[in-house]
């Protein structure tokens, strides 16, 4: 037990008290009530960063902390959309039942669809997730089960409870989501910190030196992929929660390549960066869109291809590796400054 | 011979399957209708070909798997159906590029790599300037849409920009090829000599390009009063070359950089997919096309169907009779294309220097680069040769799909399947998945259209065509059990 905040807990405090303020700073500052107009919009557009940001998280825990890079992550994050929408809307069942077996579900899946991915390795993995992804998908298209799914128009209308309705109770919604952001967030630190997370790591590094160490590398990369499908899809259940709907682009692949969008921008291989990532592409997504109309999709994959290209550690890598040199020629400048002041 | 079974377990069991399968299916359907399936099977199976086997060589090769394969079969369709339909929007980006590659050769052969490395970001950023500049306020939609919608037949002087600025416009876009050309050199030590060829060739381009200019207009006029016959082929070779010069253009520029990072370049193709999409719904518009066939395949009248293929030479009739049943003869002209293509690529690389240097290179590329070979330069020319191979799908499969932006997405997917399903970097296994991918289609597609009856079924079930398609990801999930290489890849 530790009685002392390191520096960076003390941020994240401040960042999490900072976002329950949020509603209210924003409610002071344009005048309106907090249940209505702009801070009920900016409650929006948080809600969904914080259910992006779980997404992006749970997949660099697979491509950041373990080195496999899946193209159908989809796949959980629109299984756990449609469970709880089909058990919701169809089945009847109450909130806390609905999750748990969207967890259930999750664990299941991942563990059938790891098992018999990672018969192949590298890109033949992400290939062969993203055929199970697609296959996922065209099921959700299939009219054979449109009186459950809704075929090509989705599940329209879930019954979310009136309690946490994104509609009328948004600030409570809003609480939900950051709470269930923060929880997530929590338990993925302690995977990664774990011994389990450590050979994860080692794996990513050099499977064939951890394999040989003694340690059965597809138990620990099923944990890793039943640990991020589950996250992916309690992600996915609350999407579908906020959208009240859920539709088959969420199995598509446009999903995917959102996450792995919101995991380069943010930097790969920390847990903070992904969210950091979700924050930026949402918010970058909505001014492109209200600057450059509809084209912005391809001022977007522009962006995305020069950071590849350019600045491939991401926005937390970069600053982790320059930030030191950052701070070295700031301070140099405002001594220079200082002096200059003091001896004109 | 008990060990040659052992080794040869998978290709027995294969067969086997294929053998029962065979029986089931000619107990199930009656001649006609089982040779129309199989002919439609190897009509899908023609065009994953041309898909798959770039994707398989350019793995085998350079081990990039590229996910923007299928966006260049989108691409390609859209240029043949471009040429085939109205040439406008071609006729009028011909001299942009042909001007911005005249500048670009001619910055090699004056003396600018002498320039000190400092030049070179703030050229670059120069180079964009003038490019952007030059383009500005060109709009590409109205060059296409206009002219696709109005059935190809508009007077050419609307939409198209007057000479003075067009002129003034491919001149910019010279200079920024030069400048880029210039930038490039900067500090690059690989750059050859200044030869007089770059000079001659430059000089060259550039004056097609000033010649195409005021041209234009009765090109456009030229192309479509050809016939739809000879529309077609030069549609099949501009979709073909333009999407090998694409995937040629796009190694060179993107995926090269990262031969040191494997997986950004998987990242890139995938940006590319995004970027290449949404520029065709930009400039062609979300909706799709239909591409009319060429006369060859479209006649009807009282002698159709064609009796057999001799006949269909001399009547040109839209089908033939298979067996009592009429099949599409454009169908078959596209199992032949495939056909044609498989022999053509395996000659290639059997019997050629070129093919030698490949199939060294799939075994180990860096020993055939210490061997004294550029095998960078065979990377770009492979990848421009698979992108172009799955462009000429991509214009074959026009008439027979349609055209829509969505289009490459599921042919990507089907052709990963096939590659999975045959081994990746195999040839052969390219070919027998995309068949067997082909097929699968085919009887899932039957079957949608009548449903099933097992033997312990009381009454046949159907299902939608959704499930069809999702079908053959249960057949590749079966191959990855039993053989996780694939059928031809070899083991790891």
């Amino acid at each position: 037990m530790r009685d002392r905040f390191t520096s960076s807990q003390w941020a994240g405090l401040a960042l999490i008290g900072g976002l329950i303020i949020f509603p209210f700073v924003i409610s002071l500052l344009t005048g309106q009530p907090v249940e209505s107009g702009v801070p009920k919009f900016w409650q929006g557009m948080l809600i969904q960063v914080f259910i992006l940001a779980v997404f992006a998280m749970s997949y660099d825990i697979l491509m950041g902390y373990t080195g496999i890079l899946s193209f159908g992550h989809a796949l959980f994050f629109g299984t756990g959309a449609y469970t709880i929408g089909i058990l919701l809307k169809h089945a009847g069942w109450d909130i806390g039942s609905a999750l748990l077996s969207v967890i259930v579900i999750a664990i299941m899946q991942s563990l059938i669809v790891g098992l018999l991915s990672l018969r192949v390795s590298g890109v033949y993995f992400a290939m062969v997730t993203l055929a199970f992804a697609q296959m996922f998908f065209l099921l959700a298209e299939a009219t054979d089960f449109r009186q459950w799914t809704g075929a090509e128009d989705g599940l329209q209308s879930i019954p979310v409870p009136a309690w946490m309705s994104p509609t009328t109770e948004r600030l409570r919604f809003y609480y939900v989501t950051l709470g269930f952001a923060t929880i997530m967030y929590l338990l993925a630190r302690q995977v990664v910190n774990s011994p389990t997370g450590r050979v994860m790591m080692a794996i990513r590094d050099n499977e064939m030196r951890a394999s040989v160490l003694g340690y059965n590398t597809l138990t620990f990369k099923l944990i890793a992929i039943t640990v991020s499908g589950v996250m992916a899809a309690l992600a996915g259940a609350f999407n579908a929660l906020w959208n009240l709907n859920a539709n088959p682009a969420v199995l598509g692949v446009g999903t995917t390549i959102n996450a792995l969008l919101m995991t380069i921008i943010g930097g790969v291989g920390s847990l903070i960066g992904p969210m950091l990532g979700a924050g930026v592409i949402q918010l970058l997504g909505y001014w492109l869109n209200v600057f450059f109309g509809p084209s912005w999709p391809l001022l977007f994959g522009i962006v995305y291809i020069l950071i590849v290209l350019f600045l491939p550690y991401g926005i937390v890598g970069t600053w982790r590796l320059r930030s030191a040199s950052w701070l070295a020629m700031w301070r140099e400048r405002s001594r220079s400054l200082i002096r200059f002041f003091n001896h004109p | 011979m008990i060990e040659w079974i052992q080794r040869r377990r998978g290709l027995i069991a294969g067969i086997v399957a294929a053998i029962l399968f065979a029986i089931w299916a000619s107990s199930q359907y009656e001649p006609r209708v089982l040779a129309s399936i199989l002919l439609s099977g190897l009509t899908l199976g023609a065009l994953y070909f041309l898909v798959t086997s770039g994707l398989s060589l350019i793995f085998g090769l350079m081990d990039v798997l590229n996910f923007a394969h299928g966006t260049i079969f989108m691409i390609g369709a859209y240029i043949g159906f471009t040429l085939y339909a109205n040439p406008r929007l071609l006729l009028n980006m011909l001299p942009f590029v042909l001007a911005f590659v005249a500048g670009w050769l001619l910055a090699r052969w004056l003396p600018f790599s002498s320039l000190p490395t400092g030049h070179r970001r703030p050229l670059w950023v120069v180079a964009v300037l003038v490019g952007v500049f030059a383009v500005w306020g060109f709009e590409l939609a109205p060059l296409a849409t206009t002219a696709l919608s109005s059935g190809g037949r508009v007077p050419t002087e609307q939409a198209q920009a007057p000479i003075g600025i067009f002129i003034a416009r491919t001149v910019g876009l010279a200079i920024a090829g030069l400048i880029a050309g210039a930038a490039f050199i900067i500090g690059n030590e690989h750059t050859r000599q200044p030869a007089p060829r770059d000079l001659v060739l430059s000089s060259g381009l550039l004056a097609l390009a000033i010649i195409i200019a005021p041209l234009r207009l009765n090109a456009e006029g030229w192309i479509l009063a050809l016939d739809s016959n000879a529309r077609f082929l030069l549609a099949l070779v501009a979709g073909a070359s333009g999407g090998a010069a694409l995937g040629g253009l796009m190694e060179w520029s993107l995926i090269r950089p990262l031969y040191s990072r494997p997986i950004y370049q998987v990242l890139v193709t995938l940006g590319l997919v995004f970027v290449g999409t949404e520029l065709v719904k930009g400039i062609w518009g979300p909706g799709g096309y239909f591409m009319e066939l060429p006369a060859w395949f479209s006649r009807r009248g009282p002698s159709c169907p064609s009796p057999n293929l001799i006949a269909w030479l001399q009547d040109n009739c839209a089908s033939i009779d298979v067996l009592g049943r009429p099949f599409p003869s454009y169908r078959i002209f596209i199992i032949a294309l495939g056909i044609a293509m498989f022999i053509g690529i395996a000659v290639l690389l059997r019997y050629t220097r070129l093919g030698m240097i490949i199939r060294a290179g799939v075994q180990d590329s860096e020993m055939v680069q210490a061997l004294g070979i550029n095998v960078r330069r065979v990377f770009t020319l492979v990848f421009a040769l698979g992108a172009g191979l799955a462009a000429l799908g991509g214009v074959a499969a026009a008439p027979f799909l349609g055209i829509s932006p969505g289009l490459g997405q599921e042919f990507q997917l089907q052709a990963f399947i096939a590659v999975v399903i045959g081994g990746m970097g195999s040839f052969t296994g390219a070919a027998i998945g995309a068949l067997l991918v082909g097929l699968a289609r085919a009887f899932g597609d039957q079957i949608v259209l009548t449903g099933i009856q097992l033997p312990w079924m009381s009454e046949a079930m159907t299902f939608s065509p959704s499930i069809a398609r999702a079908s053959t990801v249960l057949i590749m999930a079966l191959v990855l059990l039993l053989r996780p290489a694939g059928l031809f890849g070899k083991k790891e």
